[in-house]
This record gives C-alpha cells, sequence and structure tokens, in this order.
C-alpha cells in the first residue's frame, strides 16, 4: 500500500490551473467556495432534462398549455416553475407526423439550460456541430433514427440569442397514461431531435 | 464549423455525469462567480474566439471555458497570468476554501441561474418582415460575430421576427434579430438532404 494517500495519477495542467484561479481570486477576497458550490449544485441537482420532461408531458396531456408554450416559451416554462440562464427567450419547436425538428449550435452549445441543463459532451462535440446542419438524416441515424423520407427535416442553428427545445410527438399507444406517467417517456434526445 | 468535414461519427456516453471531473464544475461555478462579482471585463464567446486555432481544436470544452474566464479576470485586473502561472506550478488540483461567505449573493443566485422571467428581446424597428427574402451579405470578419461562414451569400426567407439584442461583441442598443429559413439544397447544393435549416441573424448581416 505505498500509494496510500496519492492520486492514481498527477493532477493535469488544466486541474492545476482551474485550481489556481480559483484560490488566488479566494485568497484575494473577491469571490468566496459557498458562491462557486452553490452554482455547481444549482446544476447538478436542480436544473436538468427532468425539467424539459414535465414541459413536455403537461404540453401532452394538456391542448391550452400546449397553446400557450408553442407562443411563448419562456412564460409557458415559467408557469412550471423553470427559467433562467440561457432560457430568457425559449422557442418551443412542434414535432408533427409530417415534420421533424433537430436542434445544434455550431458557434460553441448554446442550448436551454433550464429545461435541458448543461448540454451533453457530444453536443459540444465538433463532429456533432460540423455535421447536424450538413447531414441531419445521416447524424440522427447514427443516434439510431430513421426519420421517414416524406417526413420534412428542419434544423435550428441556435447561434444567436433564441434558445430552442422540440416538443416530440407523443408515442402512440399512451393515451391511457396521466401527466406524471408521462413525464419518464421523454427523454433529452427527444428534445433536442437526434431520436423522434 | 458547421458543414466542416473530417470529425468523424458523433458519440454519446450512456449516463453522461453532468460534470465529467471537479475541475470541470468548479470552471462553470467561476464563470458565474466571476460574472456575479463583477470581476470579468468583456464576455464569454469572444474570449473563447481569441484562442488560437490549433489550441481551439486540442482543447476539451470547459478547457476552453477555463481559458476565457481567466482571461477576462486578467483583463479585469484582478490577478495576471503569471500569478496563475506560478501558483499552478506549485499548487495542487484542490482549489483554497474560503473561511468567509456570501449569503446574499449564493441567496440571489437563484433569480438569475434558475427562476422564471419574461421573454427576452426588446420591441425595435426591423427593415425585415416575415416572409421576406433575404441575403446573408458576403464578410470576413475579425471581430466576434455570430454569422457563421457557411450562410454567407445564400438566401432564405424571414419566418419569425424574435425581437432585438444588442449586436454581438457590442454593448450597444438592441438591433433586430431575424429568423431565416434556409433551402439545404441552397446551402450545400444538388445532392444535398432534403429539408431546411433555420438561423437567427442580426439585421446587420442581412440585405
Amino acid at each position: 500500500m505505498t500509494d496510500a494517500g496519492h492520486h492514481a495519477s498527477e493532477p493535469s495542467p488544466i486541474e492545476r490551473r482551474v485550481a489556481a484561479l480559483e484560490s488566488l481570486l479566494v485568497e484575494r477576497g473577491l469571490i468566496t467556495s459557498d458562491v462557486v458550490d452553490a452554482v455547481v449544485e444549482t446544476y447538478e441537482r436542480d436544473v436538468g432534462p427532468l425539467n424539459g420532461a414535465r414541459v413536455v408531458a403537461r404540453a401532452w396531456t394538456d391542448p391550452a398549455y400546449r397553446a400557450r408554450l408553442l407562443a411563448d416559451g419562456t412564460r409557458a416554462i415559467g408557469e412550471l416553475g423553470f427559467g433562467g440562464a440561457e432560457g430568457e427567450h425559449l422557442v418551443a419547436l412542434e414535432n408533427t407526423p409530417t415534420v421533424h425538428n433537430l436542434v445544434v449550435c455550431t458557434l460553441c452549445s448554446c442550448y436551454p439550460w433550464p429545461v435541458l441543463g448543461l448540454p451533453p459532451v457530444w453536443y459540444k462535440s465538433f463532429a456533432y456541430r460540423a455535421r447536424a446542419v450538413r447531414e441531419p438524416r445521416a447524424v440522427m441515424a447514427e443516434f439510431g433514427t430513421v426519420v421517414p423520407d416524406d417526413v420534412d427535416v428542419r434544423v435550428w442553428d441556435s447561434s444567436a440569442e433564441v434558445r430552442y427545445m422540440v416538443l416530440p410527438l407523443r408515442p402512440p399507444g399512451t393515451d391511457d397514461l396521466g401527466e406524471d406517467a408521462l413525464v419518464p417517456l421523454v427523454t433529452r434526445d427527444h428534445m433536442i431531435g437526434v431520436v423522434r | 464549423m458547421g458543414g466542416m468535414h473530417g470529425f468523424g461519427p458523433v458519440e454519446p456516453e450512456a449516463d453522461e455525469p453532468v460534470f465529467h471531473a471537479p475541475w470541470e464544475a468548479r470552471t462553470l461555478g467561476l464563470m458565474i462567480a466571476t460574472e456575479a462579482r463583477g470581476l470579468r471585463a468583456g464576455s464569454i464567446r469572444p474570449a473563447i474566439e481569441q484562442i488560437d486555432p490549433a489550441t481551439y481544436l486540442a482543447s476539451s470544452y470547459y478547457e476552453r471555458w477555463a481559458r476565457a474566464v481567466e482571461a477576462l479576470v486578467v483583463a479585469g485586473g484582478s490577478l495576471t497570468h503569471a500569478e496563475v502561472d506560478e501558483r499552478a506550478a506549485s499548487g495542487g488540483a484542490e482549489p483554497v476554501r474560503s473561511e468567509a461567505t456570501d449569503p446574499d449573493l449564493v441567496a440571489a443566485l437563484p433569480a438569475f441561474l434558475d427562476a422564471p422571467q419574461e421573454r427576452s428581446g426588446d420591441p425595435v424597428p426591423a427593415r425585415f418582415a416575415v416572409g421576406d427574402r433575404v441575403t446573408v451579405d458576403r464578410m470576413a470578419p475579425t471581430a466576434h460575430h455570430r454569422c457563421p461562414r457557411y450562410v454567407r451569400g445564400v438566401t432564405g426567407e424571414v419566418v419569425r421576427v424574435p425581437g432585438g439584442w444588442p449586436p454581438p461583441g457590442e454593448e450597444g442598443d438592441p438591433e433586430a434579430t431575424y429568423t431565416v429559413r434556409f433551402a439545404m439544397r441552397d446551402l450545400w447544393g444538388d445532392d444535398a438532404e432534403p429539408g431546411s435549416l433555420f438561423i437567427d441573424l442580426w439585421e446587420r448581416y442581412l440585405t
């Protein structure tokens, strides 16, 4: 047990650099650790794709809410208690039997945090950013999604101020399910559009 | 980056965690905390674009953020790159923790991060209307912008006018933006996949 108390590997340069930055700011009294902790906890605990799933399940079961969501996404997610950074102007994109929507940000990673949380690594990857705007069907196929030829594919490059989420189709055979039972059927990938 | 070749397949990760390492989480926290405390001169996105291309492509997402946050705090005058170099060489992976706390700021965070709000975008005069055909200007800007190369010179149709925001990289008055629909064929040629591409563009990019 000669390695007891040591890390399995040395800290990486970036790990040291971020720690250095935070340490200097803390030592100079410019920031406090509890604020950084609170931000991290918000995104690890409170803000994630479950929020968006609740929005979708409500829209599937309440036609008036669906209409409000499509008219003003920001206000409609606010009705369920959601909003904030990266959701200041939210637009919900309605999938229909003849339309499929897919969201990307070629600039970097613009993403509707209040309803989907922080984006997954693949959404921020060069491959997704480069290809989703040019060959969306090929990209969706890599997620196992085959969109029928007669469906109109619409790609949304959210690189300005509007943030987009997809309102997916309600799965067939779920007419008997209530809102709470529908929530687990909605995934992050449905709301980005890589899954139909 | 839109349209570039050679990056290979998109590779989703099963059961992906929110953060892959504690330093990624601290980087996000520092980004918000330094903004809340007014320690940064400038915004994140232009700072990320200042990273040289070879380094950009070789860095992970949170590495780019960390570089940008550091550059903006240095620009804000609170510390120097040399001081960070020195501490990074001598320190470990664990940041120093403050004994002091800031309960007022912690209490104010939810209103900023995850509370309902009114939709952003100012009502501003708009030169174009829904249904207008617009062409994206040819340009090669060196400063921060939000007009990707792959739409330049292409003609599309305005489908929505979301409102006005200050132009990218400027603190100035809001300017109208437009959601513009392009046919995939017009962007990528005759062998393009069928369908449409929608993107929001500031009025200054359009004719």
